[in-house]
């Protein structure tokens, strides 16, 4: 694993897209089941995300981020049907336990925007390349520095998860048992925390030391060495997501 | 005028006791290959810090008299302009990489993105660097993908497409195997021939003797000596200050055979080979 | 006399690559060189050896005891391992604290392993700062440390990995007597190295690892003189070895002392 991301490598028509048009795709897709709260709303948003990741071939793995949800999402739906204050109708009972109407359609309402925004979001996650992403938020404004952040813990913390490795197999070395029992294992932990800390406190100085002679702290403004994510649609994207918005409020404001 | 011009250098880090450098005066020309060589904590990583500004700018502490470099005067400058003006490589590979980059000839760019350069300035650099270094082929490889070697190698392109006029290597292959090693002191030859001024930190003295210019000794802080390295290989308290002299030259000395005309002893394989072939004679 | 057997050992990380491709060594008493590329399989071969990792196929024998049937910790009272980094091993804010940690963890008991932490520090030269954190004191002094460490525990076989990266000219010298000494006290010494002249000075056997396999394997001296097959394996030889060849000279010379005795004593007789 060299780099931390859930980014997927496909030739499709969506990876092609630019971020900033997905970001305000996320953006669309949140809003608009929030200004006009029906359930079909919320449907077609779900259904338009999910045609989406099918055009970006990455459909298949958004099911275990939804999966992840699940649990919470069960336990909306089981905590609204039973005890949701403006529960009336029944539904349908399970022995002692009770599910209304009421409770079941407002935790309906609420996991489809959940999964809605997951899948929005992994539109960007899933087809665009993390480096990208950033690139795009610095030449927007996000201060360089943040952007260096971040787009090097992703490939710095596996860097990190192997050196763990190392320092694991010099404690065990010395006699320090790693297997067996969990006590035994949390027990093998302590060793280990010392030398990570200190590994990364020096590297991280090191680094630091590496980055301010390449320039990192200059006041320069900064270039760029690759060409501009550039989608010939973009602009033609974000204006259709924009009159959609503005539609959506004038459509809440006359009903 | 001189390259590097080093006047009085006293500096002592945050929370010690003890001047890590102790009044230090010396003078580089333009293109000289320098060799730094002392015993561990003799001050040589220091010194490579008080030229490129690391001292007094990153590390703060005590620091007095002057080190000027084409006239600028470290201390009264700050790193992003002098990292235009001298570059630095360390010892360690891997924390030289940004990580911030998912191929070498990006990892390259950082530096030159950081100066606001023009794409094309930018690639005809890194184009330049990656021949220099002999590492085109891994233009498009993950930097975390390469060997300790190549990770070194990657370094220096990535100082030298900055286009510093002076690079410090503070032991640079101390961490790579022979052939990593070979290869990084071949690209530092071809940096000599492009009249770049090198300052390097290294142990391996049968290298520093073949390579340096001139060598500097250091130990406690203090500037022992700083000749050519006939001379300074030639003396017979190298083992006061921490230091050994190349193989070749300490079998001249226990064979008591020197050079006629310079009354020092060799330093190479080549110049040992002459004497003592010429002995037998 | 301890003993390591290596009978055909296979190893790789991924099926893909195999990275040990039939690894057949005994290991008799003899102070043992590793020398080789990066990417042979050196340090592989050194943490199958520790038991860190299990052999694909083949097998290791340490004392008899088969490494799959046993853990490395159990390992770490017969055999132990001096790692690169010092930084991924020392954790306690004392020195005396980092070297006992090994002796204690081995079932040594206290009043033995504190004698022997001390005698460690004292062979590395550090027994002046026994109550020092050793963060604080320089990287060589840390290499000196993890070495101390491993001494402390008295095992008897004792590997090295890469002793004398970043180590000055002192720091080696100690190094090397260090080695000298365990080997007059019977140990195993097996080492990784890079530096030819140390390994020409120290070492009586040596064995050179070429892609996962074993290209030469003998006394130090007949080794040193296939400089046609080292160079192939990318590898240089002692200085002085390169000195005597370009002279003409059948015999490897090893050292610089050995050199100027022979030309001394070549003198001498002509008169």
């Amino acid at each position: 694993m060299k780099t931390l991301s859930l980014y997927q490598d496909r030739d499709s028509i969506i990876h092609k897209v630019d971020p900033i048009s997905k970001l305000y795709y996320i953006g669309a897709a949140v809003l608009i089941p929030i200004i006009l709260p029906t359930v079909s709303i919320s449907f077609t948003c779900m259904l338009i995300s999910i045609l989406i990741l099918t055009l970006g071939k990455v459909f298949k793995k958004v099911i275990p981020l939804v999966s992840f949800s699940f649990i919470i999402l069960l336990s909306i739906i089981i905590i609204q049907g039973l005890f949701n204050k403006t529960n009336k109708t029944v539904f349908i009972s399970l022995g002692s336990l009770t599910f209304y109407k009421e409770g079941l359609s407002y935790a309906f309402k609420i996991c489809m925007r959940v999964i809605n925004i997951i899948c929005a979001f992994s539109i960007l996650i899933l087809t665009t390349k993390p480096s990208d992403i950033i690139e795009v938020l610095v030449r927007n404004g996000l201060s360089p520095r943040i952007g260096y952040v971040l787009s090097s813990v992703l490939q710095i913390i596996p860097q990190m998860v192997s050196t763990m490795d190392t320092i694991k197999d010099a404690q065990r070395s010395r006699g320090m048992e790693t297997e067996g029992s969990l006590l035994m294992r949390m027990k093998a932990f302590i060793p280990l925390i010392g030398p990570v800390v200190m590994n990364s406190l020096i590297s991280t100085r090191e680094r630091a030391m590496a980055l301010e002679v390449r320039g990192f702290n200059s006041k320069v403004k900064k270039s760029f060495l690759n060409e501009e994510f550039g989608y010939k649609y973009s602009i033609a994207i974000k204006i259709t997501i924009i009159l959609l918005l503005a539609l959506a409020v004038i459509w809440r404001i006359i009903t | 005028m001189k390259k590097i011009v080093i006047k009085n250098l006293k500096y002592k880090y945050p929370l010690t006791e003890d001047l890590a450098l102790k009044d230090i005066s010396f003078q580089i020309d333009e293109g000289e290959f320098i060799g730094v060589i002392g015993q561990n904590g003799a001050g040589k990583s220091t010194l490579c810090q008080a030229l490129v500004g690391l001292v007094p700018h990153f590390y703060k502490g005590a620091y007095g008299g002057k080190v000027l470099i084409d006239n600028i005067e470290v201390g009264e400058s700050d790193i992003n302009t002098l990292s235009t003006k001298v570059g630095i490589v360390f010892q360690n590979p891997f924390t030289q990489v940004t990580g911030s980059k998912l191929t070498v000839y990006e990892e390259i760019a950082f530096g030159l993105e950081n100066f606001g350069l023009p794409q094309n300035e930018m690639r005809n650099r890194i184009d330049y660097s990656l021949e220099l270094l002999d590492i085109y082929k891994f233009k498009d490889r993950n930097p975390f993908a390469l060997s300790g070697g190549q990770m070194q190698r990657m370094a220096i392109a990535s100082i030298i497409a900055m286009k510093p006029e002076i690079i410090v290597l503070d032991e640079p292959t101390s961490q790579l195997d022979p052939q990593g090693s070979e290869e990084v002191f071949k690209a530092i030859q071809n940096l000599c021939r492009e009249k770049i001024t090198v300052i390097m930190v290294e142990h391996k003295i049968e290298k520093i003797a073949k390579y340096s210019d001139r060598v500097m000794i250091l130990s406690n802080g203090q500037l022992i000596d700083f000749d050519v390295p006939e001379k300074i290989f030639s003396r017979d308290d190298l083992e006061d200050y921490g230091v050994t002299a190349p193989a070749f030259t300490r079998i001249c000395r226990g064979l008591k055979i020197k050079n006629k005309d310079t009354g020092l002893y060799p330093i190479t394989i080549d110049e040992a080979y002459d004497l003592v072939v010429n002995q037998n004679e | 006399m301890s003993r390591i057997t290596v009978n055909d050992l296979h190893f790789s990380y991924k099926e893909t690559e195999e990275i040990l491709r039939g690894i057949p060594l005994e290991f008799d008493g003899r102070s043992t060189a590793i020398i080789g590329q990066n990417g042979a399989g050196k340090t592989t071969f050194v943490k199958l050896l520790k038991g860190l990792l299990k052999p694909v196929s083949g097998d290791i024998f340490i004392n008899s005891i088969n490494t799959k049937n046993t853990t490395a910790a159990k390992l770490a009272k017969d055999i132990g391992l001096v790692f690169q980094n010092p930084n991924d091993q020392i954790f306690k804010n004392k020195v005396i604290d980092e070297v006992i940690f090994g002796p204690i963890n081995i079932g040594m008991n206290k009043e033995k392993a504190r004698i022997n932490s001390k005698e460690a520090l004292k062979a590395v030269g550090l027994h002046e700062k026994l109550n020092e954190n050793p963060y604080d004191l320089s990287l060589s002094d840390r290499k000196l440390i993890s070495i101390a460490s491993i001494l402390a525990m008295d095992t008897n076989i004792v590997i090295f990995d890469e002793p004398t990266i970043a180590q000055d000219y002192l720091g080696k010298e100690r190094i090397k007597n260090i080695i000298k000494n365990l080997k007059s006290k019977g140990k195993l010494v097996i080492a990784i190295l890079h530096d030819m002249d140390f390994v020409a000075e120290t070492f009586e056997r040596t064995i050179v690892f070429n892609n996962g396999k074993v290209l030469l394997d003998e006394n130090t001296r007949e080794v040193f003189s296939h400089s046609e097959t080292l160079k192939k394996a990318f590898l240089e030889l002692p200085h002085v070895t390169q000195l005597c060849q370009k002279l003409g000279f059948k015999d490897t010379f090893l050292t610089v002392e050995e050199f100027i005795e022979y030309k001394k004593s070549v003198v001498k007789n002509a008169k």
